[in-house]
């Protein structure tokens, strides 16, 4: 540990002066796991062949809860299994009368053109998914049926890698194309992508993929489907999830959040934060079954209460983000859902009470249980919580901050920190799993990134004017793929050239990425990330949530 | 040193077009390393990566350059249209290279022998697609088994840019190379002269960019370290070999007899517009090497031949210790600057010129550098986009490494070193470096 203070390239000034050891935004307590998914990525790419297909299963956090809670689980369950086999059942007895007439074999001597065709040709990035039979269920874009031939191909590369090779496929490369398998479970996900993503991200993008068709159906449900029927049609069971994976892409592809594996806060007041976290533990605390209160809005997190011992990893977070996001119905009424957090448990469905805050305020509480039956008090619960929040003027501070009203420092911190020659940065507090950049991507322009991406997808060379946070991010996936290369990784990375000039950095405790002017001096560039630091530790109570509130 | 064929899991060519038919999959592998490997395994191993191949098709318009496995990595070439060339390689997928990394050969290095391979082919053999079919199967079985068993990699600095190593001399030295050069093509018009190589060092270039840096691999990596070691062999330097001889064909020029030995090879010169196949003539006295083409067409004969060695021999001997002189005084002064901390490499695109720290066929088991480390500076190599007409780049490993890469107009600079430093101490280490060692060229920004 001696090399810790030449580690950091700020003069050795920087952080002697600084009061706290920590890191800015660095906190003993966390509420959200931060594994690092590029660890995970690398171990989970380890895996042998066996292993890869079958998924181990652990133990099941939600069955331990209801355990420990002590009630009614062995009924609950009992009732749950049974439900999902008959469903299943009839699912499955509807499918064997359609997937013989899907065979017919007509669509693969028009394959080829297909995927030439206006509405496939030139798109930025494909995503397949079929299962190990081949049998198309999704596809990003054109229609799956049209799309049996690729499937067939790829199950049969997949597979004769496999059997043949004892070995996995993992990419093929061309100069302006990546294509990247996935094989988990019964399912295979395929990216084919010319943007700039590197191979490790683009799996994180399947694994994504994969974890939102868990989220609808558990794995167990996934894996008990295709032992009893490896030519099951799928896309029967995840009508309304194709539209959840559409959103979750193109968010993907413009949020730093899934680069860094982290969660983004809404910055507020910590006198704020605390009023809403207590108004939602001194409600909620009674309700015995409830695992998490989540309140969040605009993609960014505000708070999380969770019953002791667990925590969310980011990327459930980033699922119910997605969710939220991609569901219009919650808007106008209180929902009951049941929702499965891959990483919490695969196994098992949480039930969640999903509903906006009130009509003015744009903040969607989540409250998410064990029980499937708790839909009332939730509600009430929902309401009491609702109106505690309007009389402490909460609901106008999460508004302010929503709206990025101009005298909030959070806003454009750029101006606020005074440093120029930076255009952009993105910060990521390791131990608690939190990010905060520059110019977080307000709504509106996410919506017509949408509505662009709906329209298109198109492989476009488009004339730079003024970059936008997503232009920036996309910048970055570059060096985050650098410093995070699974067999040549990267502490430091400083590029200047004719366009500008960025520093990537990670140390024990954070990652930071900066863009600056171009040309820029070493020296000047030190002093200026040294400053940025600082403000940020400053203002770190505001921009990242400190604790880790329980029931 | 790393032995290649432990590298290489198999090296295969293939054209689908050979047996088109189903049971005919075996005409179309025109050569499989290793030999012992079954015919079933051949097939579905050029099975599979003819299914790659189509596959990516579908989706780009660009030729598929490589298939990742878990642990092995395909390298695709298509140096002719259906002629598909791939080196198959062990390196597992995404995990860190540690303990037996040694073991693991940088990709781009394993991607650049196969090139290298394959222009040498066309330089004595030439297109495939121009020899007979029924042919193809043995003359690749002869050219490529001695060729992949031959070469070795090494994970080295120099072998991550294919260049030519070019020796500077002051100007006295560089006109009687160039009056030498002029006087023999005037007297003897029929002989080009297309490279003059002092040790491993180009001094003058007769050939196009592409052809030269082929001719000179050969020469450097195959030709000339035989000659060497038949030298060292044969004890004090003989009256001959002062006098020089033809070391292509290889046992020398000594009745017309050996005229029909002569070497045929593909090339294109300078100021031509077009490859033409020619008679490979290399005379060597001392450590110069001088290699000249005669059109196939010209009638040869073995009077001509002795006449040019009276001719050559007394004057490329003295030319020859002349460099050899200055050469002494260079190794000196390159000597007093370098040091073992740093290593470094310069690349120009526009004539290829190379130079490197770590001398090449230098067998010195320092001169390794980390896998890591050098697929970083791969990848900035590779990477011409992100530095732009001008740049530059710094990057810390976990461990200490920082490498710095500079691209200004065509020209890199790369240079590694370990230390516990700050990014400031770093980049006017580099500078330092920089100016040491490339006087005169300019790089933006300082």
């Amino acid at each position: 540990m001696a090399s810790t203070s030449k580690d950091v390239p700020t003069s050795p000034s920087g952080h002697d002066n600084t009061d706290d050891d920590l890191e800015p935004g660095a906190s003993y307590d966390s509420i959200l796991n931060p594994t690092d998914s590029f660890e995970e990525f690398a171990t989970e790419m380890n895996t042998s062949l066996e292993r890869s297909r079958d998924l181990t299963k652990k133990s099941s956090t939600i069955s331990e809860i209801q355990s420990e809670i002590g009630e009614c689980s062995k009924e609950l369950k009992e009732t749950k299994s049974s439900d999902n086999l008959q469903n299943k059942d009839e699912a499955i007895s509807a499918s064997t009368s359609n997937s013989n007439l899907d065979e017919n074999g007509e669509d693969t001597d028009n394959e080829d053109d297909y995927l030439k065709s206006p509405e496939l040709v030139n798109k930025e990035k494909h995503v397949f998914i079929l299962s190990s039979a081949g049998k198309p269920i999704y596809s990003r874009y054109g229609n799956e049926d049209k799309l049996a031939g690729v499937c067939g191909v790829i199950q049969a590369l997949v597979s004769v890698v496999e059997e043949q090779n004892r070995d996995i496929l993992r990419s093929i490369i061309t100069k302006d194309c990546k294509a990247v398998f996935l094989v988990k479970g019964p399912l295979i996900l395929v990216a084919v992508s010319k943007s700039n993503e590197s191979e490790t991200q683009l799996v994180l993008q399947l694994t994504y993929a994969f974890n939102q068709i868990v989220s609808v159906l558990t794995l167990t449900q996934l894996n008990r489907i295709f032992e009893q029927r490896r030519n099951y049609d799928l896309r029967r069971l995840l009508s309304g999830a194709e539209r959840l994976i559409d959103n979750l892409l193109i968010f993907m592809e413009k949020d730093p959040a899934f680069l860094l594996g982290a969660v983004r806060c809404l910055p507020l007041p910590e006198k704020v934060r605390e009023n809403i976290t207590n108004a939602i533990i001194s409600t909620c605390h009674k309700i015995r079954d409830l695992v998490f209160a989540i309140l969040i809005a605009g993609n960014q997190l505000i708070t999380l209460v969770r019953m002791k011992k667990y925590t969310l990893h980011p990327s459930d977070i980033h699922l119910l983000f997605n969710l939220v996001r991609s569901s219009e119905s919650f808007k106008t009424a209180e929902s009951w859902t049941p929702i499965c957090l891959p990483k919490f448990d695969a196994t098992g469905f949480l039930h969640g009470h999903v509903s906006y805050i009130s009509e003015d305020c744009q903040a969607c509480l989540l409250l998410l249980t064990v029980q499937r039956d708790a839909f009332y008090p939730l509600s009430q619960a929902k309401h009491t919580i609702s109106d505690k929040l309007r009389r402490s003027n909460c609901l106008t501070a999460i508004n302010d901050a929503l709206n990025r009203s101009k005298d909030l420092p959070t806003t454009n911190p750029l101006k606020h920190i005074g440093i120029p020659e930076i255009r952009h940065f993105m910060y990521k507090c390791k131990s608690t799993a939190q990010l905060f950049t520059s110019d977080p991507i307000c709504l509106d322009r996410l919506q017509d990134y949408r509505q662009r991406h709906k329209e298109g997808g198109d492989v476009v060379k488009k004339k730079v004017e003024k970059l936008s946070d997503i232009d920036y991010v996309r910048n970055y996936r570059e060096f985050c793929s650098k410093m995070h290369c699974a067999c040549s990784p990267a502490k430091l990375i400083f590029r200047s050239n004719s366009l500008d000039t960025v520093l990537a950095w990670i140390t024990n405790g954070f990652e930071l990425y900066v863009t600056f002017d171009p040309l820029m001096e070493k020296d000047q560039a030190i002093r200026a990330v040294d400053r940025l630091l600082r403000w940020i530790k400053n203002e770190e109570k505001r921009i990242f949530i400190m604790n880790a509130p329980t029931f | 040193m790393i032995d290649t064929p432990h590298k290489i899991d198999s090296f295969f060519i293939f054209n689908s077009n050979f047996g088109p038919k189903e049971g005919d999959e075996l005409k179309r592998i025109l050569f499989f390393y290793p030999n012992q490997i079954n015919t079933d395994v051949r097939k579905t191993q050029v099975g599979l990566c003819e299914a790659i191949v189509r596959f990516m098709t579908t989706f780009s318009s660009e030729p598929c350059e490589a298939l990742q496995t878990q642990s092995k990595r395909y390298i695709f070439f298509q140096p002719e249209k259906n002629f598909w060339m791939v080196l198959v390689i062990r390196i597992p997928y995404a995990t860190k290279l540690s303990g037996d990394s040694k073991d693991v050969v940088e990709p781009s290095i394993m991607q650049d022998f196969m090139v290298s391979s394959y222009k040498t082919f066309r330089m004595f053999v030439g297109l495939f697609k121009d020899i007979p079919p029924e042919d193809t199967y043995g003359i690749c079985e002869q050219f490529f088994n001695p060729y992949i068993t031959s070469i070795d990699v090494s994970n080295d600095l120099s072998n991550i840019i294919q260049g030519i190593n070019y020796l500077p001399l002051e100007k006295n030295s560089f006109f009687k190379v160039i009056c030498f050069i002029d006087l023999l093509q005037v007297n003897y018009p029929q002989f080009k002269c297309i490279s003059f190589v002092y040790n491993d060092q180009l001094i003058w270039n007769g050939l196009c960019k592409d052809d030269m840096l082929t001719l000179y691999q050969y020469l450097v990596h195959s030709l000339l370290p035989k000659q060497v070691e038949k030298e060292i062999q044969g004890g004090a330097v003989t009256a001959a070999e002062r006098h020089g001889r033809f070391i292509s064909p290889p046992e020398g020029i000594h009745s017309d007899e050996d005229l029909k030995k002569l070497n045929k090879v593909y090339l294109r010169r300078e100021d031509d517009n077009e490859t033409k196949q020619y008679y490979l003539v290399i005379y060597r006295t001392l450590s110069a090497t001088v290699s000249f083409t005669v059109d196939v067409d010209t009638h040869v004969d073995f009077a001509t031949f002795r006449a040019l060695d009276t001719f050559i021999g007394p004057q490329l001997s003295t030319i020859a210790s002349s460099i050899g002189e200055q050469c002494t005084i260079h190794a000196l002064q390159n000597a007093q600057i370098a040091s073992p901390d740093h290593k470094f490499l310069y690349f120009n695109k526009l004539n290829l010129a190379f130079k490197t720290s770590t001398p090449s066929n230098c067998m010195t088991p320092s001169a390794a550098v980390k896998p890591e480390v050098l697929n970083i500076i791969a990848e900035i190599h590779q990477d011409h986009k992100s530095l732009g007409k001008y740049g530059e780049i710094i990057i810390k490993t976990p461990d200490e490494y920082w490498i710095t890469g500079k691209s200004s107009n065509d020209r890199e600079f790369y240079v590694v070193m370990q230390k516990n430093a700050n990014l400031k101490e770093i980049a006017d280490e580099v500078k330092r470096i920089c100016e040491m060692q490339m006087k005169g060229i300019f790089f933006y920004p300082m």
